[in-house]
């Protein structure tokens, strides 16, 4: 109403100056023979104005509106910034993490050195073309490095059936599957050090039954167990696949719905040089190396990779409520030479984690969410989750003293610990841990020293 | 368990008589005529007509469904993916572009049905308001000073370029085929336009709903509907000296209808418009009839004025480029007011 006043206003401003100005002028001519002359302006002229106007208003907002919906739509949201063709046919995302850790190791005489550290710093570029083909890239400056983590193209034609190719996860182990915003802890648990950490290949992968049971199967250069890289050593290829069934999905009962269990597998040969040995070593939560293959450099004192590298990884979870309990177990069997000694060996490792949010949010496979939003002023502190968990990994005890030294690699690791997690809101996590890793061997005499860590966490994902 | 219902099934089958699923009915189909804005009502009317005549000649359902909108805009969705199995459009120009860049079709398709696979054709005239105020005989008229005229924009809309080649038309006529005095005439026009809408449905609201202008160059079926169901007694149409022939064409998109299957009943589809009924349906929606013992039942309908066609700009492909591409002519002669 207010727009049609100042609009007939200013058409009356305007008609009355056009009106001095037109008695002032000379009537315009046309190529055509019309002798007419302009008359002096009417009330009806004046009208015809006002409507004209209104006419042109109106049209302008009818343009801004389809010019509105034909822009590109950009939706910023706590899981990121999206960039979206108006049609929906493209989508660039951009999200990303920090964790900012501090690791302090208790005692004097431990090798560790307590220190604060950037452990992720991970922007995530996502592409979607057509909502079916999408590509992902991930980096990591964290630990003052730039490493490659992810790059990879995913081609979704049905649920059941994509296609991925590039660099990404090997289907293999439970809690590498799980996205490092999402961990119980700190560190991972020590299975995940005997499983692929990111590989470069191609899957298929899919869901099956409305998600009671999902599959994937790759086939990959092959890395040394917690390894990646970026190229191969050799033409032998590994292939890994993992299935894993959710087969109470759709039951009422709340007791079963969310149990998962399932089996991941990889196989493959490797063979190691002297320059590269194709032998990985294991560290511990507070990731100090523990074990490692005998490597002097000498072909009598260097130990490589001689053929088959199998893995076996059965691996389950469950969430009820505000309950989560995550349980696998890896073995790795490799075949190991040195000089002319040759062995396959079975490393193995367990782990049963636990969680509780003691706020009473559900738990799920991605974490909790909080309720509340940590604002004293409002009384609400976000929500709060209490961890705890054993591990263990165990080296086969034909690795000494032949292709690792005892008095420096131990025998086995085993840990426990408990944390607290506290989500002040979707987007910030705090992180509390303590652990204590007992090993077996190890040392000069008896066993390396214990390790007990306290680790902290301040997290942003977005 | 198997077996008993391979059993059953076989009984089944032996039960029929033979040929029985010789006899069925043909499968129910469906096609997509994607048009033009001013179509609806009459493929409305046709649809209907053609499925009676359809299932009456081949025992077979046929449903159409309808895509209305700016001729060109209809052309591109359909480069785009809509999966039309005949186009109905505005322009030559915009079936072209099917051809040329979605080579959904052949290039000779205008040569596929008769009279330029347009079944139908359409002038360009003027609507006024009651009683003609401003005594708009012809287009000399709509140059004069304090001569409002309401015409879309040219560069968006396919009916707009019917009226603007119309208008040139006229004026090569008067300045005895001078280009220049013929531009200096369509410029003096446009700047007598005070909205320019982008399409015809937008300046039939100008004109009609939003009372702005004197006269409105407009397609004749769409004045003479806007006569019927719009003005009830507020308007007159004015036949001008000369105008354009208006060729709307159609055309079966080969390659949906190849895809889908369709094909033979597209291409009846069209054909029927040729037909008495179809040719009746068209003149009664007001579209110029092309069978000579239809015009002649509507002729009072349609009067006779001096017509030419868009062979005389040199085909719409010459006529888009030379005037309505960027750069060309409408742009040098429009400034926005």
């Amino acid at each position: 109403m207010r727009a049609t006043t100042l609009i007939v206003a200013v058409a009356l401003a305007l008609a009355t100056t056009a009106a001095r100005a037109q008695a002032q002028l000379p009537a315009p001519t046309t190529p055509d023979d019309s002798t007419a002359v302009r008359p002096p302006e009417t009330l009806e002229d004046l009208i015809q104005r006002v409507r004209v106007l209104e006419r042109k208003l109106e049209l302008k907002q009818e343009e801004d509106a389809a010019r509105a919906k034909a822009a590109p739509a950009i939706v910023v949201a706590g899981d990121g910034v999206a960039f979206r063709a108006a049609d929906g046919s493209f989508q660039l995302r951009l999200r990303g993490y920090v964790q900012d850790d501090a690791r302090m190791y208790q005692g004097v005489a431990h090798p560790g050195t307590s220190a604060f550290l950037l452990r992720r710093v991970r922007p995530i570029l996502e592409a979607t073309a057509l909502q079916r083909y999408t590509l992902r890239i991930m980096p990591d400056f964290g630990n003052g490095q730039t490493v490659l983590y992810d790059a990879y193209v995913e081609a979704a034609f049905l649920p059941q059936l994509g296609l991925r190719f590039g660099k990404f996860k090997p289907p293999v182990g439970l809690e590498r599957l799980q996205s490092a915003t999402n961990l119980m802890f700190v560190e991972r648990a020590l299975p995940t050090a005997l499983v692929p950490n990111r590989d470069l290949g191609v899957q298929l992968q899919g869901v099956v039954g409305g998600g009671l049971l999902s599959y994937a199967l790759g086939v990959f250069n092959g890395v040394n167990d917690g390894g990646m890289a970026d190229t191969d050593t050799d033409n032998a290829k590994e292939v890994a696949a993992r299935l894993f069934a959710q087969p109470f999905q759709a039951s009422e009962s709340d007791a079963l719905r969310r149990l998962g269990f399932g089996v991941a597998a990889t196989r493959g040969a490797v063979h190691g040089t002297l320059t590269s040995v194709s032998l990985p070593s294991y560290s511990s939560p507070g990731q100090l190396a523990f074990f490692r293959y005998r490597a002097d450099g000498k072909a009598t004192g260097t130990a490589i990779a001689s053929g088959d590298h199998v893995r076996l990884a059965p691996q389950g979870w469950y969430y009820r409520g505000p309950l989560s309990v995550l349980g696998e177990y890896v073995i790795s069997r490799q075949a190991v030479a040195l000089d002319t000694a040759s062995a396959t060996l079975r490393n193995r490792a367990w782990q049963v984690a636990a969680a509780y949010a003691v706020t009473g949010e559900d738990a799920g496979a991605k974490g909790i969410r909080p309720r509340s939003v940590f604002d004293p002023a409002k009384g609400s502190w976000g929500a709060i989750e209490l961890t705890a968990r054993v591990h263990q990994l165990r080296l086969d005890d034909d690795a000494f003293p032949r292709f690792a030294d005892p008095t420096a690699s131990a025998r086995s690791a085993r840990a426990w610990a408990a944390g607290l997690n506290w989500y002040l809101n979707p987007n910030v996590k705090l992180v509390l841990d303590y652990e204590r890793t007992r090993f077996a061997g190890g040392a000069k005499t008896g066993d390396r020293a214990p390790e007990r860590a306290l680790f902290s966490r301040i997290q942003f994902a977005f | 368990m198997r077996r008993s219902i391979v059993a059953a099934l076989a009984a089944l089958t032996a039960a029929l008589p033979p040929g029985a699923a010789a006899q069925q009915a043909p499968k129910d189909v469906v096609l997509l005529n994607v048009s033009y804005d001013p179509t609806r009502e009459l493929y409305q009317d046709y649809n209907a007509a053609f499925a009676r005549y359809w299932k009456a000649k081949t025992g077979q359902s046929v449903t159409i469904r309808q895509s209305h909108g700016g001729s060109g805009k209809q052309a591109r969705s359909v480069i785009d993916g809509l999966q039309a199995d005949v186009v109905t459009l505005a322009l030559a120009y915009d079936v072209d572009a099917l051809a040329e860049r979605g080579r959904l079709i052949p290039r000779n398709w205008q040569t596929r049905l008769p009279d330029n696979s347009a079944p139908y054709t359409s002038t360009i005239v003027f609507l006024v308001r009651k009683g003609n105020p401003k005594r708009i005989r012809d287009w000399g008229d709509l140059v004069r000073p304090g001569v409002s005229v309401v015409t879309p924009n040219p560069k968006t809309s396919g009916g707009a370029r019917w009226n603007y080649l119309a208008a040139w038309g006229y004026a090569l006529r008067k300045f005895g085929g001078d280009e220049g005095k013929a531009q200096q005439f369509v410029a003096a026009l446009f700047r007598n336009v005070p909205v320019l809408d982008s399409g015809a449905r937008g300046a039939t609201t100008t004109f009609i709903e939003r009372g702005i202008g004197d006269v409105m160059i407009n397609w004749e079926n769409e004045a003479l509907l806007a006569m019927q169901e719009m003005g009830k007694g507020q308007y007159e149409i004015v036949m001008p000296s000369v105008s354009i022939l208006a060729e709307p064409p159609v055309t079966v998109v080969d390659r949906v209808a190849n895809k889908r299957g369709t094909r033979p009943i597209a291409e009846a589809y069209l054909h029927y418009l040729y037909s008495e009924e179809g040719q009746t349906i068209a003149a009664s929606h007001f579209y110029r009839p092309r069978m000579a013992s239809v015009a002649a039942k509507f002729a009072s309908r349609f009067p006779r004025i001096q017509l030419f066609d868009i062979r005389e700009f040199g085909g719409w492909q010459v006529a888009q480029k030379k005037h309505f591409d960027d750069g060309g002519i409408f742009d040098r002669l429009y400034q926005p007011r």
